[in-house]
């Protein structure tokens, strides 16, 4: 998979921007630098939302403005649909920040995805932001620093606080990409370990991930096969979690030892990877790593 | 959303697969006056965790006054930290080899693992990797049941044909109730190749629920088995007790976020009560969500103080904080003194607010937890 380095010139579309989330965002994406070009909504009677016109579809917004990404700002429940028609209308990168994504529409998403080369970002995730560039998603600004710092994240706050920390001790991001919390999902962080080898501003790589699941020691079997050479750090959550216990994320839940703290700590350090327990370690940790 | 065997197995029921026949017990309820005939029987301790023959709730029982004592000393256990509030007492199957199926949702591929195995019961970890088939196909029907007839070629032709039978009936339940695992272990299998499901794991997918009329119907009248996942349908938000004897109620936004600071709190060794994700979001101007957290966590019984935790891009903390002192004034049980750290727009306003209402109020969460934990050792 290819990640697009998205600057203040790619042009993006919103769907759902008539809503409540689409409306704020689309503004406060806007305020950050994303260029965006256009609306999807349902609504007849909204022609414009904020200066931004508004389209029937996606394939509409597309044909209209030529715009290359998305942003999807729609209800779990309509999240598969918005899909269908970023793929139909030709959209290369595809950011969905909806929480709540019924898994077998998260398989459907991501085979329709898949089969047309699209990049999907999500479900279930903050975003993804370019620092000092553009943000396609919810990543607040206060923790958006350029940086020669790649990152990679499931959960959106434990990111942003992370994000925030290192900021302000003058550690900023190249990459920013929020994979999301969802079991199934359009980018796992694995995927991208080949964008951050060669992307040249990426000077080293934190992933923030979470207990459940197998995605941290996916990457850090990635990480050995690619010999990925830049010093990589991560942050695991939820190491004392009862087991058999959704927290919160859908993808957060250990069976046994599947999808344990100790596993991920077992395999990620074992690729040569930083692990820390926490915040104040993190940044102490990355500040003399990097 | 992990099922109790007893609800697992009422929905494979609607989708045609065997199960021995078999009656739920709760605590408080009387044995029926009517056991499946005949017996033997085996009473099975209903939680959401595996392991349960080897932690002892999975019992025989050859006569009724068996029965009785066995579901007697169930009920009211906590085994694996969960309370056995359910039994299901079943006819014992006799004279059946046990075997395995697992259909489980591959995240990583974005398709269906199909596993057989001709040794199940137990002991299926010791299982040698050779004699397990596993392949991981399309998430559709037909591709499962094709993969599971490929699959079981060279298996004796009893076991052969329940594997075929069984995989087919078992992947249209999975594709139609949207789940994400069903193990079925053992899978009992008859010299004539007829075929029961002992046991019955379900994992069901939370976020469907709304489109999955029977899983929602479970998740309202069984609230009390499957709390978070009421919590979520009738809220729209995350709330878990990680520690009944927990100090520290939590008020947090972000899973993760949230996940962590249990983390950090424990590794100080202090008790947390709770994971939130409210999702300050969803409040709309309204304190609704807040009521209910303040007043679930002031149901802890051992809870001493509330820790607050919102560092939000988006949300207003002069509207957020205005919410938590009306919150706090609508719950006269909540009586805990309270700690916040917030950090984000509207934080000047939070400051005026907080401080009329004597919240002690910080923008650094190492600083906050560090009074939490003075304040706990003061008292």
């Amino acid at each position: 998979m290819k990640l697009p380095r998205i600057d203040g010139n790619t042009k993006v579309i919103v769907l759902g921007i008539s809503g409540r989330a689409g409306r704020q965002h689309s503004r406060i994406m806007r305020d950050y630098g994303s260029n965006i070009v256009g609306g999807v909504s349902p609504r007849a009677d909204v022609k414009d939302v904020d200066g931004v016109p508004v389209f029937a579809d996606a394939v509409s917004a597309v044909r209209a403005t030529g715009a290359t990404a998305c942003v999807a700002l729609v209800g779990a429940m309509q999240l598969l649909d918005a899909i269908k028609d970023a793929v139909a209308a030709g959209i290369q990168l595809l950011v969905t920040p909806t929480e709540g994504m019924p898994v077998h529409d998260a398989v459907a998403a991501l085979e329709l995805t898949r089969a047309a080369g699209v990049l999907w970002i999500g479900a279930s995730t903050p975003g993804m932001a370019v620092p000092g560039e553009a943000k396609l998603g919810f990543l607040p600004h206060d923790s958006l620093l350029p940086g020669p710092l790649g990152l990679m994240s499931k959960s959106g706050t434990l990111s942003y606080e992370a994000g925030y920390r290192l900021a302000q001790a003058g550690i900023g991001q190249s990459v920013w990409v929020g994979v999301g919390g969802d079991p199934v999902k359009g980018t796992r962080y694995a995927d991208l370990v080949p964008f951050y080898q060669e992307d040249a501003h990426t000077e080293g790589l934190l992933i923030i991930g979470e207990i459940g699941g197998h995605e941290e020691e996916e990457f850090a079997q990635a990480l050995i096969a690619r010999k990925f050479d830049k010093p990589v750090f991560a942050l695991i959550a939820g190491r004392s979690a009862p087991a058999g216990v959704t927290m919160g994320h859908a993808g957060a839940l250990v069976h046994g030892s599947h999808g344990s703290f100790e596993s991920k700590r077992a395999a990620l350090n074992a690729a040569g990877v930083t692990v820390f327990a926490s915040l104040g370690e993190l940044v102490a940790g990355v500040k003399a790593g990097l | 959303m992990y099922l109790h065997e007893h609800d697992a197995k009422e929905l494979l029921t609607r989708y045609g697969v065997p199960v021995p026949e078999g009656v739920c017990v709760c605590v408080g309820q009387a044995l029926p006056d009517q056991l499946p005939q005949p017996g033997p029987w085996v009473v099975k301790g209903q939680i959401s965790a595996g392991g349960r023959g080897k932690a002892g709730i999975i019992q025989t029982a050859a006569t009724r006054e068996d029965v009785e004592r066995q579901t007697r000393a169930m009920l009211g256990r906590t085994v694996k930290g969960r309370r056995v509030e359910r039994v299901r007492i079943e006819r014992c199957v006799e004279g059946a080899a046990e075997l395995y199926i697992g259909l489980l949702l591959d995240a990583e591929t974005g398709g269906v693992r199909v596993i057989l195995s001709a040794r199940g019961g137990m002991d299926i970890e010791t299982v040698p990797a050779a004699e397990i088939r596993s392949e991981v196909v399309r998430l559709d029907t037909i591709a499962i049941a094709d993969c599971a007839a490929r699959q079981a070629i060279g298996f004796d032709a009893a076991a052969a044909q329940a594997l075929r039978e069984a995989c087919a009936q078992l992947a249209h339940a999975f594709v139609a109730s949207e789940l994400q695992l069903i193990e079925i272990n053992p899978l009992f299998v008859r010299p004539d190749g007829s075929w029961l499901a002992g046991d019955a794991k379900v994992v069901a997918d939370e976020n469907a629920l709304s489109r999955q009329p029977a899983l929602e119907a479970l998740v309202r009248t069984e609230a009390a088995q499957y709390v978070e996942a009421a919590v979520k349908l009738e809220h729209g938000f995350d709330y878990v007790v990680v520690d009944g004897d927990g100090e520290i109620g939590l008020l947090t936004t972000g899973a993760g976020l949230s996940m962590m600071l249990i983390d950090e709190l424990r590794a100080q060794d202090l008790k947390p009560y709770n994971f939130l994700d409210v999702r300050t979001g969803g409040f709309r101007g309204d304190p609704a969500r807040l009521i209910n957290v303040l007043k679930w966590i002031s149901a802890g019984p051992r809870v001493r103080i509330l820790l607050v935790n919102i560092f939000a891009g988006i949300t207003d903390l002069g509207e957020f904080s205005r919410l938590l002192v009306e919150a706090i004034r609508l719950v006269p049980e909540f009586r805990v003194p309270v700690v916040a750290r917030l950090a984000g727009n509207g934080l000047a306003a939070a400051r005026e607010i907080f401080l009329t209402a004597g919240i002690a109020l910080h923008t650094d969460l190492d600083e906050a937890v560090a009074e939490v934990k003075r304040r706990l050792e003061a008292a």
